[in-house]
Order: structure tokens, then sequence, then C-alpha cells
């Protein structure tokens, strides 16, 4: 049965790329979203900008007052705005232009973009005017003024709207059959993106709504614990979203630059399922100095159930690279164990992107995430600076890399636009992923020496008392700063190539394959294609004769290396800790 | 060759696949697991937690 819609001219065009069917309503839709997204990256890279000039200990810019309020402004634009905004542009595409499906009520869908808009405005206006400097965690009984809150629920009310209609666009394209037997590896990461963000959104309305009424005067307190523990599920688990739509863009690069396969989809889905069940249990790490809570739930949550989602983590971490590799091999790219990788587009943006972010979160963001959520590791950790170290190698290497990488390709898929500046472009990943790794390193060697996070002045200039740092920090200090403004200058790369394309880019009206187009991504004019004999090649890099190393050598060993690291780096964080109570 | 497609068409879907695409079994479940284990059990731990005595 095919539905009627479907077959409706003007309601459909169909991509001269790819051939699917892109709903002309939900394409606008993907476009709001995305161009708002980069509005709030905009806000959120000039207040990093200044922020880091101010942690930067020698530069020291802002005064308190602005560095505390631009603290929140950043957390919010970030880690909220920007990210969220770029997810429901996911959801959106995922639903409809990876499944040929009609979106599930679009004018709903601008309605919920309106209120996510209003919301947002809300915030700003809050937040730019002194009206709510209780930085990102707006932990009671810091008091914000009632916009501020109300901004969040109106925001957090519009995206959990859009998750539901997430659900009710797969649950139609399901009953039309615009695609046959389970839904599409990458649109079943963009559902898990979306059941993390009901659970999240729920949270978040669980205890915004209270603190409203408590910023209004209607009641009369709000419990610090309670609020601590229900907004870190807001909190935290909202960068749980960006993970699993990170992840599922991974994949889909995976695919379109290199031709990647999926090495077992039993074994991805399953990955993804874990995600769904345990990854929110991560909220708990915040927690894990807090007095209000004891040990096993403490333990259970961060470790026994969180690890189910690091395992997860690990088995994408394996699958992705995996799956990239024997789509190179198949393709006829078998030298020695990273021929496949020496052969790679490193000058597809696409393609960077995706390793650069694979590579960072989990070398840099994964390790360090599993360590310091150890519960005794933690108290050497929390409230430094390792903390944002860690999360900035995870959500900004690995989720905003992700989300620029695949820009590369929506701009000629969706926007119908070629991207400007295309030297920048192709150079714009490794400034960014460069920029940011020297500040998470910066940030989490300057944290191992008991910097703290949240702080405008170390120097506790006329304070009654004084607190020295070893001169090391002065160092990881202008590493963190030089890091910082390296990342920034790359956000505005991303930000000066988005906004040129789209407002004022070259439109594409065919995209001629087998002829390099300035412009267009190599994995668009060039698409990475199997030969015929895939089978036959598949079966031999399969055969038992080539040992434990399998079809894909340079990933095992790249694993390999990954455990090493991990090993070493967990086990000296143990080593840390026990210079802290020496025994004996 | 019709024979063959149709025999495929009526091949049972392994139940753990029919359990992973039921979207809305997975969002229940998934809610349900961080109400219970992180929400649930921590506002029992919250609201058990002992008075402190003073010093």
């Amino acid at each position: 049965m095919t539905a009627p819609a479907l077959t409706t001219p003007g309601v459909f065009r169909t991509c001269d790329v790819t051939g699917r069917k892109i709903h002309r309503q939900a394409e606008l839709l993907v476009r709001a979203n995305a161009v708002t997204a980069v509005v709030a990256l905009l806000i959120g890279a000039i207040a990093a900008l200044l922020l880091v000039l101010t942690r930067w200990q020698a530069v020291h810019l802002l005064p308190a007052d602005w560095y505390y309020r631009l603290l929140g402004v950043h957390g919010m634009n970030m880690l909220i705005f920007f990210i969220i905004y770029f997810e429901m542009a996911v959801l959106w595409f995922a639903a409809t232009v990876l499944l040929n499906a009609r979106p599930a009520a679009p004018r709903f869908g601008w309605f919920n973009f309106g209120l996510m808009m209003v919301g947002t405005l809300m915030v700003q206006w809050a937040q730019w005017t002194g009206r709510a400097d209780v930085l990102f965690t707006s932990y009671v009984p810091l008091r914000a003024h009632p916009v501020y809150y109300l901004g969040i629920i109106l925001f957090a009310v519009g995206a959990l709207f859009v998750s539901l209609q997430f659900f009710a666009t797969l649950t139609m394209a399901k009953r039309e059959r615009t695609y046959e037997g389970s839904m599409p590896l990458v649109v079943y990461g963009a559902l898990t993106a979306a059941i993390i963000a009901v659970i999240t959104l729920v949270h978040g309305a669980l205890i915004y709504v209270p603190t409203l009424l408590w910023s209004l005067g209607i009641i009369e307190t709000v419990d610090p614990q309670v609020y601590r523990m229900v907004w870190w599920a807001l909190g935290h688990s909202s960068q749980q979203i960006n993970m699993a739509a990170q992840v599922a863009i991974w994949y889909m690069l995976g695919a379109l630059t290199v031709g990647a396969v999926v090495i077992n989809e039993k074994v991805s889905r399953t990955a993804f399922v874990l995600y769904i069940l345990f990854i929110s249990m991560a909220s708990a790490h915040h927690l894990l100095v807090d007095p209000g809570f004891g040990p096993a739930w403490k333990i259970a949550n961060t470790s026994y159930f969180m690890y189910m989602a690091v395992l997860a983590s690990m088995i994408h971490g394996f699958t992705i690279p995996a799956g990239m590799e024997l789509g190179m091999r198949l393709r006829g790219f078998t030298q020695g164990f990273f021929g496949w990788l020496r052969n790679a587009p490193w000058g597809d943006p696409g393609f960077s992107s995706l390793v650069l972010s694979v590579s960072i979160f989990g070398f840099v963001g994964g390790i360090t995430g599993v360590t310091i959520g150890t519960e005794q590791i933690n108290i050497v950790v929390h409230n430094t600076l390792r903390v944002p170290g860690h999360f900035h190698s995870t959500v900004v290497s690995g989720t905003a890399m992700a989300f620029m990488g695949v820009t590369y390709y929506l701009l000629p898929l969706i926007f119908r636009r070629r991207v400007a500046f295309w030297g920048m472009a192709k150079l714009q990943p490794y400034v960014f992923s460069l920029g940011v790794l020297l500040l998470a390193m910066g940030m989490t060697f300057a944290g191992s020496f008991g910097v703290p996070r949240r702080h405008w002045d170390i120097s506790f200039s006329n304070a009654p008392y004084s607190v020295e740092f070893t001169p090391a920090v002065d160092l990881m200090l202008a590493i963190m700063g030089i890091g910082g403004i390296l990342a920034v200058t790359g956000a505005l790369m991303f930000i000066a190539i988005a906004v040129k394309s789209v407002f004022f880019g070259e439109r594409i009206d065919a995209i001629t394959r087998g002829t390099a187009m300035v412009g267009v991504p190599q994995g668009l004019t060039h698409p990475p294609v199997h030969p015929v004999d895939a089978d036959a090649k598949n079966e031999a890099l399969h055969a038992p004769a080539r040992g434990i190393m399998g079809p894909v050598p340079g990933t095992i060993v790249l694993v390999a290396i990954f455990f090493i690291a991990f090993v070493t780096y967990y086990f000296t964080n143990w080593k840390l800790l026990s210079f802290l109570w020496k025994i004996g | 060759m019709k024979g063959t497609q149709s025999e495929q068409d009526q091949e049972p879907v392994p139940r753990m696949q029919r359990l992973f695409d039921n979207i809305w079994l997975l969002l229940a479940v998934g809610l349900a697991v961080m109400l219970i284990v992180y929400t649930g059990w921590g506002m029992w731990e919250i609201l058990t937690m002992p008075q402190a005595t003073l010093p």
C-alpha cells in the first residue's frame, strides 16, 4: 500500500544523488532547525573565547560577574540549544528522508519549532540581562528570573513534542510501507536518541516546573538534593542524546564517504538498545560525592548499569572503524594493515570529521569518562578542570565534530547548495579538532593538579587564605588557552562556511557522478561503490587462513592500542588516588 | 522464483528482532528503567536519609 501523499505532486522532490523522496515540509524543518543550531553555536563560540581567555590566568580577561554570566550562556547555547536544534534536524531527516516518508503533522512541527524558539529567546534575554546568573546547572537555592525557567520549559516541551512526532512518523512510515523489514541502522540510532530525549525531557519537566513555581513564590522550597538528582537526569542525559545521534551519524558518514559496511546488524542494534536501557544512569556520576545517596545507589548506577552502556560504546567503537576498513578492503584497498586508511579520502571534510570525531571521542573522552566515573577515583576529580576536560572531548570533539561533518553532506543534499569556501572546509575539521584536543588536554592536566572548574580566579587574590598551585599549572592553562583559541577559530570557520553556503551559496541543480565538483564532497560526486564480486571478496577476507586478525586487521591493531591506553590511564589514576591516602 | 519470494515473505521474524523493532516498547522500557533505578531509588535514598544529629 502506498500512501496517497507520497504520490501528490509538489509535496515530495526526488534527490538526484540518492534517489530518495524528500518531503518539502520535512526538508524545511531540517533546514530551520539546522540554521538555528548554527546561530546558537555562534553565540556559544563567542562566549567560549571570552571564557577561555579568562580561565587562562595570565590573560584573565573578564570581570567576575561577566565570567559567570557567560559561563551560563556558553553552557545553554552549546549543550542545549546548538545540540538539541541539530538533533531535531537529525530526527526530521532520519524519519522522513531516510525512510522516504512523510512527516507526521508538519504544521505541529512548525508550532513546536516556534515553541522552542520562544523558549530560546526567553532564556537568552534572562541570561544576557543578568537575570539568570545561576550557571548552566542553576542549582537551587540560586534563583533566576521566572522567565528563565519558563523559557527552558517551553523549549523542552517543544523538543519533547518533536520527539513524539518522530515516533509518529516512524509508525506511519511502517504502516505505509515506505520501507521493508527493520528500519535502517542510522534511523535506529536516531530512534535511540529520540527515546533518550524523552527520558531526558521528562526529567527536565519534573524539576523545572517546581523550580519555576518556587521562583514565582508559589511554593516555598525545592530540596537541593532532589533538585541535583533530577536535574542531572536532564543535564547529563541530554548529552547522551547527542551521543546516540552522533553514533548514528558516524554510521551514515562511514557509508557515504568510504562505503563502510555494517559488520553485524544484530550487534550494532543490541548496542543501541543497551544505550536506551542504561546510558541515562551516567547522570549519577555528578552525585558521586553527594551525601544524600548510599554507595549501593551510586555504584549500581555508575558502574554495574552504566558499564553496559560503556560496552555499547566500545561495540560501536569497534564496528564503525571495522565497517570502514571492510568497506575499503572490499573496494580493493587491501595493502597491509593500514592501506585502507592511507587511501581514504582525507580531503573530504565529511570523512576527516568522522575519523577525528571517533578517535578523540574514544581515546580521550571515553577513557577519561569511564575513569573519572569510578566512585573512588571521582574524589580526586570532582569539581576540578578535569571534568570539563572530559566532556569537551566528548561533546565537542565527538558530537559537534560529527554534526559539522554531516553538515558538509547536508548542504548539497538538503540545502542544495555548494559548500562555500571549499578549501577552508577541507581544513576546518583539523583546526577544530586540534584546538579542542589541546583545550581538553590542558584542562585535564591542570585539573589533575587540583585546579577547580567554574572558578574565576584561581590566584585567590584578596582572599583571607592562599592556595598555591604548582607552576606546571600555568603551562597547562596556556595550552588550554591556545587550544581554546584554535577551537573557536575552527568553529567560526564552520559557521562562516555554513552561513555563506546556506544564504549566499551557489545553488546545485544536479550533482554529476564521476566528475569532481568544487564544494561537493567526494562521497557525493564519486560515491563509494562495492564491486560486483564483493561477496566473493568478503568470503576471502573472512577465510580462516587469515588467522586471529580476521578480515579487519588494522582495526584489531587500533583496538589493541585503545585497550593499552585505557588500562594505563585507569591504573595510573588508581596510583594517583593512593597518594592521597598512603597505606603502610 | 515467485514462490521463493513468497516463502521469504512468510519466514517468521525472529523474536528478538520483533522486540528491537517495537519502538513503543523500547520507549516504555527505557523510561521505566531510568525512573526505577535512578530516579525512584534515588528519591527513596533521599527520603529515608536519617536526620543528622547535632555534635
